[in-house]
């Protein structure tokens, strides 16, 4: 019998050899999405880090400003509370939504009948349009509305500062937890049958598996859905726009900060102090991703 | 071969002939302009009158070819993304409350140079609808039509509280007190009030305030007036009443009372047909006191051939055309030697009193304004909180 010998491969260095035309061939794949991704993305961004030490009125920049625009942001109360709201929208609604998906996906999981009915259904409100479903969310929860009409009382809930901006948290953990069930369901069926084989020898009841067990593997699912849905948390602006008619809602209750950055670009035509708040907001964002990062996206799978 | 030469000569003699017919058909027909013509939309019924009203202009203006398009969603957003890319409609609406910001921020073309070489009487106009146009001395629009507020009773409430319809203060909140006492609105309030400095800035100008003392006493009380009738439960916001606005508070029957303009009789006539209401002039105190909502056709500072577009400007509000455009009674005429159509006397008797509705410093200070109100009105604010934070942002 002959026996084959291994002989090794020796990759050329020459300019056109297989590494080099596989490096080649990859660039050339991805230098499309990123030109795309340099125009609508870089440039626009770097471009309105420009903006924001002008005055800049709808035909274009007036005079330089230095760093005026951002000491008017430091002085401004109305900006403070936009981003105050901001972040307070942020704290209620990404843990209630992660909660909802999360529970809808340990139900949706588990062998039931017409589990890929309710699959659907739960899912289904993040694909109708955030507009038309604040629409009609308006109505249902006006002062003679189907809400008030079940629990009673005539409170109009969009017109009161007290529950404007609750409601409007209640409405988008609702409608966002259809996909973040997507997301934890992916997670849930990727963690091995053997753990629970091995907690069930064990005798651990079901609210310490889930606890003990379960929860903790999620930890991917838990950082991914923390980040992407908090960083669009804090750029809530539909439902604002919509429920308080453009004008940040009764008192302020409702005006975020992507609200501000809209009126002052769009209405008051003050595009270098919107650029300005943008970027702050960045910032914002910049950090609460570094937090998420040190705090839960330490551990991967392993 | 001669044959094809000759050939070749009598097709080369017929292209020539042809190019001079085309060449001379061309330059008589550049000689026609189009003047481009946009707005927003206010329902089908305004937009096929424009039209119309076009359709007239161009028969009398062979010359000059109108394209009128309407610009459906955000009007400023969109005109403000033209603007920018230098490429606006020649002529398009300014409302009142942009009008001076637009001109500041250099997008609208002065007129006076048009007014004084085509001689154009602007004396017919009423001078508190054309001040509200004219920045820094130079006038940047006509106005085109205008409507103030008026008083709409529910007639059939008003003749069960046995009341009058109130002309002064006194009278607005006895009459609600008559309302209330006899339980006339079941559900609802007698009187319809928004949290919008919008219908608030008549009960200063009717107590002899205005923008520029709004934190004097007289203004005060006529805050206190205004917040005092929904204190004393006479009153309410829409939002109380199930409604977006007034007028659907007062079409469901939620309100007996409401201050609304020429817009509503429209939006009765189709929403709520059974509902009977009558139009009264708005109430006075000290003096009488109203806000013109009007809105301008105006010219681009990058309009092309601005000689077309002022013909086209100086007729859409001159005595012909603003006579087709409140044809329908979709508007008021904002020139006094136009008739309005019948049935309007309420609104035109406001015209000494109106003070057209926008002030400096718009978008920002509506936004402190309307947020303050609500604060106001819920107990959060004092009103000499809300007058100050008012006179401050007119000022930024």
């Amino acid at each position: 019998m002959a026996v084959a010998t291994d002989t090794e491969i020796t990759v050329p260095r020459s300019l056109f050899g297989f590494r080099m035309r596989e490096g080649l061939t990859g660039y050339t794949f991805v230098v499309l999405p990123m030109a795309v991704f340099g125009i609508f993305f870089l440039y626009p961004f770097a471009y309105a880090i420009y903006i924001s030490f002008f005055d800049w009125g709808i035909l274009g920049k007036n005079h330089s400003v230095g760093f005026d625009n951002y000491r008017e942001l430091w002085h401004d109360a109305i900006f403070h509370r936009a981003i105050k709201n901001t972040l307070l929208y942020t704290v209620a609604v990404v843990p209630l939504e992660m909660a909802l998906g999360l529970c809808v996906a340990l139900i949706v999981n588990a062998s039931i009948r017409g589990k890929t009915f309710f699959r659907a259904a739960f899912y289904f409100p993040s694909l109708a349009s955030s507009v038309a479903i604040t629409t009609i969310a308006v109505y249902l929860l006006s002062s003679d509305g189907l809400l008030n009409a079940i629990v009673g009382g005539n409170r109009s809930w969009f017109s009161d500062e007290k529950t404007a901006l609750w409601s409007i948290v209640g409405l988008n953990a609702w409608t966002t937890s259809g996909t973040i069930m997507l997301f934890y369901l992916a997670a849930l069926q990727a963690i091995p049958t053997d753990v629970y084989e091995a907690a069930a020898i064990d005798g651990t009841s079901g609210w310490r598996t889930f606890w003990r067990i379960t929860f903790p593997l999620l930890r991917p699912a838990h950082f991914f859905v923390l980040v992407v849905f908090g960083v669009g948390a804090l750029k809530i602006f539909d439902q604002a726009f919509l429920v308080s008619g453009g004008t940040g809602g009764p008192n302020y209750a409702t005006y975020t900060a992507v609200l501000y950055i809209y009126l002052h670009a769009f209405k008051s035509f003050q595009f270098g102090l919107a650029a300005a708040a943008g970027v702050v907001l960045f910032v914002v964002i910049f950090i609460f991703t570094l937090v998420q990062r040190a705090t839960i996206g330490r551990a991967e799978i392993g | 071969m001669r044959k094809a030469s000759a050939l070749l000569l009598a097709l080369a003699a017929v292209s020539v002939a042809l190019l001079a017919a085309t060449a001379q058909a061309k330059t008589k027909a550049a000689k026609v302009t189009t003047v481009s013509l946009s707005g927003w939309s206010a329902g089908a019924d305004e937009d096929n009158l424009l039209q119309q009203v076009v359709n007239t202009f161009e028969k009398s203006h062979p010359s000059i070819k109108v394209d009128y398009s309407v610009i459906n969603g955000d009007y400023s957003t969109a005109m403000t993304a033209r603007f920018a890319a230098h490429n606006p409609p020649d002529i398009f609406y300014v409302d009142s409350s942009l009008a001076p910001t637009w001109a500041q921020q250099g997008v609208l073309q002065p007129l006076d140079s048009y007014i004084k070489s085509s001689k154009y009487n602007t004396k017919a106009f009423f001078p508190s609808l054309l001040a509200t146009f004219k920045v820094g001395g130079k006038t940047y629009g006509f106005p085109k039509d205008w409507s103030p507020l008026a008083m709409e009773i529910n007639t059939a409430m008003l003749s069960q509280a046995k009341a009058k319809a109130p002309k002064t203060w006194d009278q607005l909140q006895s009459t609600a007190q008559a309302m209330a006492t006899q339980g006339v609105v079941p559900g609802g309030k007698p009187i319809c009030l928004s949290a919008d400095w919008a219908r608030l800035l008549p009960f200063l100008f009717q107590n002899r305030a205005s923008l520029a003392t709004v934190q004097s006493p007289a203004a005060t009380a006529a805050v206190n007036f205004y917040v005092g009738l929904i204190n004393k439960g006479l009153a309410a916001t829409p939002d109380k009443l199930g409604s977006g606005w007034c007028g659907e508070a007062l079409g469901k029957g939620k309100a007996a009372i409401a201050f609304e303009g020429n817009w509503i009789m429209p939006f009765m006539k189709q929403t709520y047909p059974t509902v009977h209401y009558g139009v009264f002039p708005m109430v006075k105190n000290k003096t009488g006191g109203n806000l013109a909502f009007t809105v301008s056709y105006s010219m681009a500072k990058d309009a092309k051939d601005k000689q077309a577009a002022w013909t086209l400007l100086s007729w859409l509000t001159g005595p012909q055309g603003m006579k087709l455009w409140v044809s329908k009674g979709l508007a008021l005429p904002s020139r006094s030697d136009v008739k309005a159509i019948g049935g309007r006397a309420a609104f035109l008797s406001a015209a000494p009193y109106a003070r057209g509705w926008g002030f400096p410093n718009f978008s920002n200070t509506y936004t402190v304004m309307n947020n303050s109100l609500t604060a106001v009105i819920n107990g959060g604010k004092t009103v000499s909180q809300m007058l100050a934070e008012v006179a401050a942002s007119l000022k930024g």
